[in-house]
């Protein structure tokens, strides 16, 4: 008993002692950080985003760069009412009303309450843009108009009806639709939600027969009711704008003409990943060079010899990093009305983006090196974020990036824990995962190599290889990864036809998933394994991958908490996890992914015994047998 | 104070250090001298516990050296210095003291009495902007943070002018005397037989002698007999006005003493000279033969 006192008391110790660690580089980190750029260099960097900023603003305020200025030119007399409209529009340049120089000097004339027109197609175009320029023009005056209802006295408010499984529009929100006159009496503006053929994505959603009361001012404005990952044209300042514009963006006016109805574009989405992100990349850059630092010229051995683990010492340099990104999230949600929610579903961006750099400045053999991974991590965490975004109008898509978690945040219709897990689960597992193979290899022994990225990260891999049971637990380990991957591949197949995307996505999936399952196998023949070449072994170490991978994999039934394999692509790529679209069709094809992928993990682990080349060949194989059972399976699915 | 025993690193199938068992007592300076891509360096970070022996175990002052509590013990020093060059002196020896635990007070003290020991100025100077003497002296106080039993010193003297070095291999001697345990490795041999108590000679990641300087020459050394003698006799070169033969065994100086009379003369000298380390090294990296006494 008291042994296990002492002992629980020597683990309390450690951990005090680890955490005084980690504080004493964290704070040692921030001072060199510091240190390392001095203050005229910083205040004239200061200086110089204030000067952009004010550069940029200006041009705004005197109404934003204008590529196009003067490009067409209209004769209108200046008394015209015309005349107005051309001088304000920067495209448009006002030329005396002279109909004989139509082809040489003017495009457009406006005279004697006509409009002629050059016979040339930039003629054809300045009278289109004349004309956006005129209703534009009447519009605004409209909008200037005190009383609103006589303005505009049919007000419409726009739902843009989620989209059902396969695209298929919900019909189930007809009441949303409804448009509420005001005071001028009924229009019926026959929506088209609920009967959609499954093919279109009608966002219209305006079914209902419109109502003769209400104000013109309270459906402008309100947003109540609106589904959040859709987004209308009355969401909040980041909601997705209804009407084209920017102004829709952020709260500007709703008033228009049908013609300004534009379908939903993830403009929040745009928005919250460059508020979100580019503080990101700015905060990398510093991280991803202290870690390399510490490798060149061995730098760190010394703290290596220091009475600190590895982790601590990781732990320490990166706590000011994580600290800043997760405040500066914590100032840009703020900024945005965002809650505590939305810093929560950023920071775990933020946590991969370090574990990435942090494995990218472990592996990098330079600073030129060190930048190609950070842009990369950058490009692909971007995209992976900002791309599932864009289908706003598909909640399970949308909500593979977290982005979306912030738009229901800053909608106020609120995150379920599901949501929050679906989404921001890949980014803390991964961000896990990475930072222990990074932990791995922040040894003496694989710091100061000048061995190349891919060897370093087979290094890593060996790093955490002890022994055969290692191997199922690396595997499952890569699931975040494989997850990350197939839905990226999900949202960016989205758009192709189900014809083609189906299959490329099976064999994607298929891919992705050998190569997880069979990388640290091949890395362990290399390692720790390297005197058990043989086929026997290949086959132990292939079947307890896949066992692992097995396991591993259920932990994807996260997505059915979302609904992502009601969506067919969905299935596709989720189906071979032996998640079905029922209880009964998924307990039949529990056991039979286990045996598919200690099958082909054990046809690459075969090819991994030997080189490269020979694993590379042997992955052909294992993926065709992967890729023929997910067309099975969906085949079998319907 | 340290305790190695069949200690083995390979790389591959690169064995970088094959076999290494030797034992330093406490207040001993112990040297490890041998070519380049000896396993010099790869036995001192074993020692040190950055590097995972293959085979083979080392304690140093009753802990292993895998045991993170037995870094608090140990004073290590690279053969580089690789220093965190926008610190300064002060502020980079207060951070490492500050990772040991030491408290405030007495790093303070200890520092400062370090710093003047080795004559350390420019302490508040930007390490980049020091010469690489002032660096290595600042490499030197940072393995003394601590204040350790053991210090491990990887070519403390490289790439250092002969006044620098000649300083720092004083104040090695300085530290044994204060009851610490050295053990460094070096590549300049005079440096290994003016300060070591005792040698390891590594070859090809093998320990081939061992022992004190003196047991090393008489195991492995042979001592050469300068024969002078008043006529000229086979073998002999001239030397002056007399003749000298260089022999390598008693007997052999009975020879020549016997040619002399028989050519009518005399033998008139007799000088021995004795192997310095680095003849013997020299030999023992042409052999690599194993330690005889199983040091390997």
């Amino acid at each position: 008993m008291s042994g296990r006192r002492e002992r629980v008391r020597s683990a309390i110790r450690a951990a005090r002692g680890g955490l005084r660690a980690v504080a004493r580089i964290a704070r040692w980190e921030v001072s060199r950080s510091v240190g390392v750029v001095d203050r005229r260099t910083a205040a004239l960097g200061l200086l110089a985003l204030l000067l952009a900023g004010a550069v940029g603003g200006a041009a705004t305020a005197a109404g934003g760069v204008a590529l196009d200025r003067d490009v067409y030119r209209v004769g209108v007399d200046t008394d015209s009412p015309y005349h107005e409209v051309v001088v304000e529009t920067p495209a448009l340049a006002a030329r005396p009303p002279e109909v004989d120089r139509l082809g040489r000097g003017v495009e457009v004339v406006v005279a004697d309450d006509h409009v002629y027109v050059a016979d040339s197609r930039k003629a054809q175009a300045a009278l289109s843009t004349f004309r956006d320029a005129v209703r534009r023009h009447n519009l605004d005056r409209l909008r200037e108009e005190r009383n609103e209802s006589a303005a505009f006295p049919v007000v419409v408010t726009l739902r843009y009806a989620e989209r059902t499984p396969d695209g298929v529009v919900a019909g189930g929100e007809s009441g949303d639709g409804t448009g509420t006159g005001t005071g001028t009496g009924t229009e019926d503006t026959s929506g088209s939600a609920g009967d959609s053929d499954g093919t279109e994505s009608a966002p219209s959603g305006a079914d209902g027969s419109t109502s003769g009361s209400g104000s013109g001012a309270d459906t402008a404005t309100g947003a109540a009711g609106v589904d959040a990952a859709t987004g209308s044209a009355a969401d909040g300042p980041l909601g997705v704008p209804g009407f084209g514009g920017a102004g829709g963006l952020f709260g500007g006016s709703t008033s228009g003409s049908p013609a300004d109805i534009s379908p939903p574009f993830p403009f929040g989405a745009l928005v919250l990943a460059f508020l979100f992100f580019v503080p990101m990349n700015f905060v990398i850059q510093p991280y991803g060079s202290t870690i390399l630092n510490e490798r060149i010229n061995r730098r760190g051995e010394l703290l290596l010899v220091a009475p600190v683990s590895p982790a601590a010492i990781v732990a320490g340099k990166t706590l000011p990093y994580l600290a800043t990104l997760v405040g500066v999230t914590a100032l840009v949600a703020l900024a945005i009305g965002g809650s505590p929610v939305s810093v929560a579903a950023v920071a775990p961006i933020a946590a991969l983006y370090l574990a990435a750099t942090f494995v990218g400045g472990m592996f990098a053999r330079s600073f030129k090196e060190l930048t190609f991974v950070t842009v990369s991590i950058s490009v692909f965490l971007t995209s992976y974020a900002f791309v599932p975004a864009i289908f706003t109008n598909v909640t399970p898509i949308a909500l593979i990036s977290p982005l979306t978690l912030v738009v229901h945040d800053l909608q106020g219709t609120g995150v379920t824990a599901a949501q929050y897990a679906f989404s921001t689960g890949p980014f803390y597992v991964g961000s896990a995962v990475l930072f222990a193979l990074g932990v791995g290899v922040y040894r003496e022994e694989d710091m100061f190599t000048q061995r190349s990225v891919p060897l370093k990260f087979l290094d890593a891999l060996n790093s955490r290889l002890k022994g055969r049971k290692s191997v199922a637990v690396l595997s499952a380990l890569a699931i975040p990864f494989v997850f990350i991957a197939e839905l990226l591949a999900v949202a960016v197949l989205f758009v192709l036809p189900v014809e083609v995307s189906i299959p490329l996505l099976l064999v994607a999936v298929a891919a992705v998933e050998e190569v997880a399952k069979s990388v640290h196998v091949y890395a362990g023949f290399r390692g720790p394994f390297a005197d058990r070449r043989g086929w026997k072994a290949a086959l132990v170490l292939g079947a307890l991958s896949g066992l692992g991978f097995f396991l591993g994999e259920k932990l994807t039934a996260v997505v059915q908490l979302v609904g992502l394999p009601d969506l067919a692509l969905g299935r596709a790529a989720f189906s071979s996890a032996g998640i079905a679209a029922t209880p009964a069709v998924g307990l039949l094809l529990l056991l039979a992914p286990l045996a598919l992928h200690a099958t082909t993990t054990s046809i690459a682990s075969l090819g991994a015994t030997r080189d490269r080349a020979t694993y590379l060949a042997a992955l052909v194989p294992a993926i065709a047998v992967h890729a023929a059972y997910n067309f099975a399976v969906v085949s079998t699915l319907g | 104070m340290i305790e190695v025993e069949g200690l083995r690193k390979t790389y591959g199938d690169f064995p970088a250090v094959v076999g290494s068992t030797f034992d330093v007592d406490r207040g001993e300076i112990f040297g490890i001298v041998g070519p380049n891509g000896a396993g010099k360096t790869t036995t001192l970070k074993m020692i040190a516990g950055l590097v995972d022996p293959s085979a083979g175990s080392a304690t140093v002052a009753g802990f292993d050296a895998s045991d993170p509590e037995m870094r608090r013990s140990l004073g290590f020093l690279p053969e580089e210095s690789p220093l965190y060059e926008d610190m300064t002196a002060r502020s980079y020896l207060d951070f490492f003291a500050d990772l040991y635990d030491v408290p405030g007070e007495v790093a303070t003290e200890r520092i400062e009495r370090t710093l003047d020991r080795l004559e350390l100025d420019h302490r508040d100077r930007r390490l980049g902007d020091v010469s690489k003497g002032m660096k290595r002296k600042v490499a030197i106080a940072r393995s003394l943070v601590n204040d350790p039993d053991v210090l491990i010193y990887d070519e403390p003297a490289s790439g250092l002018d002969p006044l620098t070095t000649n300083y720092v291999l004083e104040f090695v001697r300085e530290l044994r005397d204060a009851g610490k345990t050295v053990l460094f490795s070096a590549h300049n041999l005079y440096h290994v037989e003016s300060v070591c108590d005792r040698v390891a000679i590594m070859n090809r990641g093998d320990v081939v002698a061992r022992g004190t300087v003196p047991e090393i020459r008489e195991t492995y050394g042979t001592t050469d007999y300068r024969v002078f003698t008043s006529v000229p006799v086979e073998g002999a070169e001239s030397a002056g006005d007399r003749h000298v033969v260089t022999v390598e065994e008693m007997a052999a100086v009975e020879a020549v003493r016997q040619r002399a009379a028989d050519a009518g003369g005399e033998v008139v000298d007799i000088r021995t000279r004795e192997p310095s380390l680095e003849d013997i090294f020299l030999d023992l990296a042409a052999d690599a033969e194993p330690d005889p006494r199983g040091g390997a």
